[in-house]
């Protein structure tokens, strides 16, 4: 059985279900206050973030050999921001990479803003007052397929599943929120930080690159339950998201799914970044609230309230299906979305993606509807193997009826920025003028 | 009683500290706004001046010539922009877009410049215009007059140098603004010669303490150039939507450097 003393160091890669399991014994020992701390330290990527515990001096260190902002929990508030880039050469790609790495680093640590004369417009916005502190935030740095395919310099050394997002049957991509030659993804725990984040970056590289499109989303926050545990946060439709999503904090596992390695046949440089893939899905939900509750649970092949797999719906979202013992799809239909999605198999074990979601909310359609959905994010080593072969599998399910992908893109998450003296993309650049 | 009197001999201090300033700023601003001044009159007389012309072709139903006076018409006014904002009605009734109007262009009350090209494009036809064509004219006249006896506001007249680059990010780059015509380059083409008309007659106040601020814009104001220059057709410039996406991106990048450079200007010069 595991002490909550140890959790509290808990290791990355301890299992994620046996800890909770573990937790579950524990709770009845009585500890609660160190098992909810252990909880907070050992956040997985689609837990909810837990009510009334951020701080604005919550802070993820921006250094290490992987880029923050894809293993570590999702905040409350995440953004994507999509921008043409101007650089015409390795050199002029540098100095932005520089100046992100120059942001980045102030941003995420925090620190008091500059003060000019008052007759010059201010260093900063001011959004967070005189001292910016660093709020959870996160700031992730993408690459999409046209910074590479428009400049000859640059082609050669593209992640080989790097592709501009092509239609799937049931998208209707708006070109204004599709694509773009680098993304920003920025995480905090409050809107405030992330604006004020981007707001920053905008003003600094006016003359390198220029905004594409955004979109914002958010996590509900939760009250953990009396054994401290937390749950994966629900999306719009209502449902949990994310429960089958692996370990983030097992490492190992995170090298496997997410982190592009030696082995895998991609340039030198690209060693520890990720594939990003984002999808702007816009959900109806005025015609899902319409929709018949058992028929919901069957549509996603989960219960609603619990999030409990259909074959043992007094379980946890954390139990695993038993297909095998459901061939007929009696109890989880086989066009199911999360069947569609992951079989449970060892061969589904292979398309394993780290989804980092956010729920969006944008205003009115012109019809009069919510315009609502979900801010896709996942990670992956491999593009193919990863999100292009889940959606396939999902192409044709009985949730397209209420869910409409309008935007996004596929992108390149750079590796880690190693040290103070390192900037986030130096081995693509080093890899250019080597080349 | 001592807090107030305090606090009423701080109010003194700061508004002779100030004004000591403002002063000592506007002694150096004299000759640049005088020069400004001549610019922006010449510019308005050549508005009334093509206006005129412009006006006479549609009042006689002439499309064709309409069409083809309408963007060299537009470019003394948007050169002159940041003086021609401070007359707010006379902006809305010169220059206002369908968009600032609840119908659009169904609205009656849609007046100006665009009123008339929407009919020109839209419609080929000047019917219904000739209204609005008169009252375009007696605007521009009006425009000319109260220009005449204005007092020049230096901080208006520095600043609007970020104002026209402003104007350009915020609402034109996207081709919006001559939305019916396409005629967008014609109106950049004012639009950057007026932001560095100021700029050039404020150079010599900060050549020296800001070399290195200057040679940023004026390569931005160069890139401007250059990438406009490509599209140059005759006297003028072909229609936007030939403007490449590569372009477009430069010609955005530079707008918004320049709109983040140029507002330091007023700053730099000492005004508040």
């Amino acid at each position: 059985m595991l002490d909550p003393k140890d959790l509290r160091r808990s290791s990355p890669s301890l299992d994620r279900r046996r800890l909770l399991k573990g937790l579950g014994v524990t709770a009845f020992g009585g500890s609660f206050a160190g098992v909810a701390r252990a909880e907070t330290e050992h956040h997985s990527v689609a837990d909810a973030p837990v009510a009334n515990a951020a701080s604005p001096l919550d802070s993820v260190p921006y250094l290490g050999i992987h880029q923050a902002g894809i293993v570590n929990a999702r905040p409350a508030n995440g953004m994507v921001a999509s921008f043409d880039v101007l650089a015409k050469d390795a050199g002029e790609l540098e100095t932005l990479f520089r100046l992100l790495t120059a942001r980045i680093a102030f941003l995420t640590v925090g620190g008091p803003v500059p003060v000019l004369d008052p007759k010059l417009p201010p260093a900063d916005s001011g959004l967070l007052g005189p001292t910016v502190r660093p709020d959870n935030l996160t700031i992730t740095i993408s690459l999409g397929a046209s910074l590479f395919d428009d400049r000859p310099w640059l082609a050669p050394l593209k992640p080989k599943h790097l592709q501009r997002m092509t239609r799937f049957p049931n998208d209707a991509l708006d070109a204004d929120i599709c694509h773009g030659d680098l993304t920003i993804q920025i995480c905090a725990n409050t809107q405030d930080t992330t604006i004020h984040a981007l707001r920053d970056i905008i003003k600094a590289s006016s003359s390198q690159m220029i905004l594409k499109w955004k979109q914002e989303g958010n996590v509900p926050v939760i009250t953990p339950g009396s054994d401290g545990r937390a749950e994966s946060a629900r999306n719009f439709l209502g449902f949990r998201d994310g429960s089958a999503n692996p370990n983030s904090s097992d490492g190992a596992e995170m090298d496997r799914v997410v982190w592009v390695g030696p082995e895998d046949g991609e340039p030198a440089w690209a060693v520890g970044g990720s594939y990003q893939a984002v999808r702007i899905i816009r959900n109806f939900v005025e015609r899902w609230d319409r929709t018949p509750f058992g028929e919901q649970e069957r549509i996603i092949g989960r219960t609603k309230i619990s999030g409990a797999p259909l074959d043992r719906r007094d379980g946890s979202e954390f139990d695993v299906p038993d297909y095998a013992g459901d061939p007929e799809g009696k109890a989880t239909p086989h066009d199911a979305h999360i069947r569609l999605a992951n079989a449970r198999d060892a061969a589904a074990s292979t398309n394993t993606i780290l989804r980092r979601p956010f729920n969006y909310s944008n205003g009115v359609t012109r019809s009069g509807q919510l315009d609502q959905g979900l801010l896709f994010i996942c990670y992956q080593a491999d593009l193919e193997r990863g999100f292009l072969t889940v959606q396939q599998k999902l192409n044709g399910e009985p949730l397209e009826e209420y869910i409409k992908p309008v935007g996004g893109g596929y992108f390149y998450t750079l590796p880690g920025i190693r040290d103070a003296a390192d900037y986030v993309g130096s081995p693509l650049i080093a890899a250019v003028r080597g080349a | 009683m001592r807090i107030s009197s305090f606090a009423s001999a701080s109010a003194l201090a700061l508004i002779l500290s100030s004004g000591a300033f403002a002063q000592e700023a506007s002694l150096d601003l004299v000759e640049p706004i005088a020069d400004y001044k001549i610019y922006v009159s010449e510019n308005v007389a050549k508005l009334v001046e093509d206006t005129t012309a412009f006006v006479a072709a549609v009042k006689a139903g002439e499309v064709d010539k309409a069409k083809e006076l309408f963007a060299p018409t537009r470019i003394s006014y948007e050169a002159i922009e940041p003086i021609a904002e401070l007359f707010s009605d006379l902006d809305v009734a010169i220059d206002s877009r369908a968009d600032d109007y609840e119908k659009a262009e169904a609205d009656p009350e849609f007046p100006g410049f665009h009123r008339i090209e929407y009919g020109l494009w839209e419609k080929n036809s000047t019917e219904g215009l000739e209204p609005v064509a008169d009252k375009l004219l007696a605007d521009v006249k009006e425009l000319e007059g109260r220009i005449a006896s204005l007092t020049f506001p230096p901080e208006k007249v520095v600043g609007g140098a970020a104002v026209l680059m402003e104007e350009v990010a915020a609402t034109k780059i996207s081709g919006e603004e001559d939305r019916y015509s396409h005629t967008d380059l014609w109106d950049f083409r004012g639009n950057f010669d007026g932001a560095r008309k100021i700029v050039e007659l404020v150079r010599p106040l900060i050549a020296d303490k800001e070399a290195d601020f200057l040679k940023t814009v004026d390569a931005n104001f160069d890139t401007v150039d250059t990438t406009l220059a490509k599209y140059k057709d005759g006297d003028g410039y072909v229609t936007y939507d030939k403007l490449t996406e590569d372009d477009r991106k430069v010609l955005a990048a530079a707008v918004n450097t320049l709109a983040e450079d140029l507002s330091t200007l007023r700053g730099k010069l000492g005004l508040d």
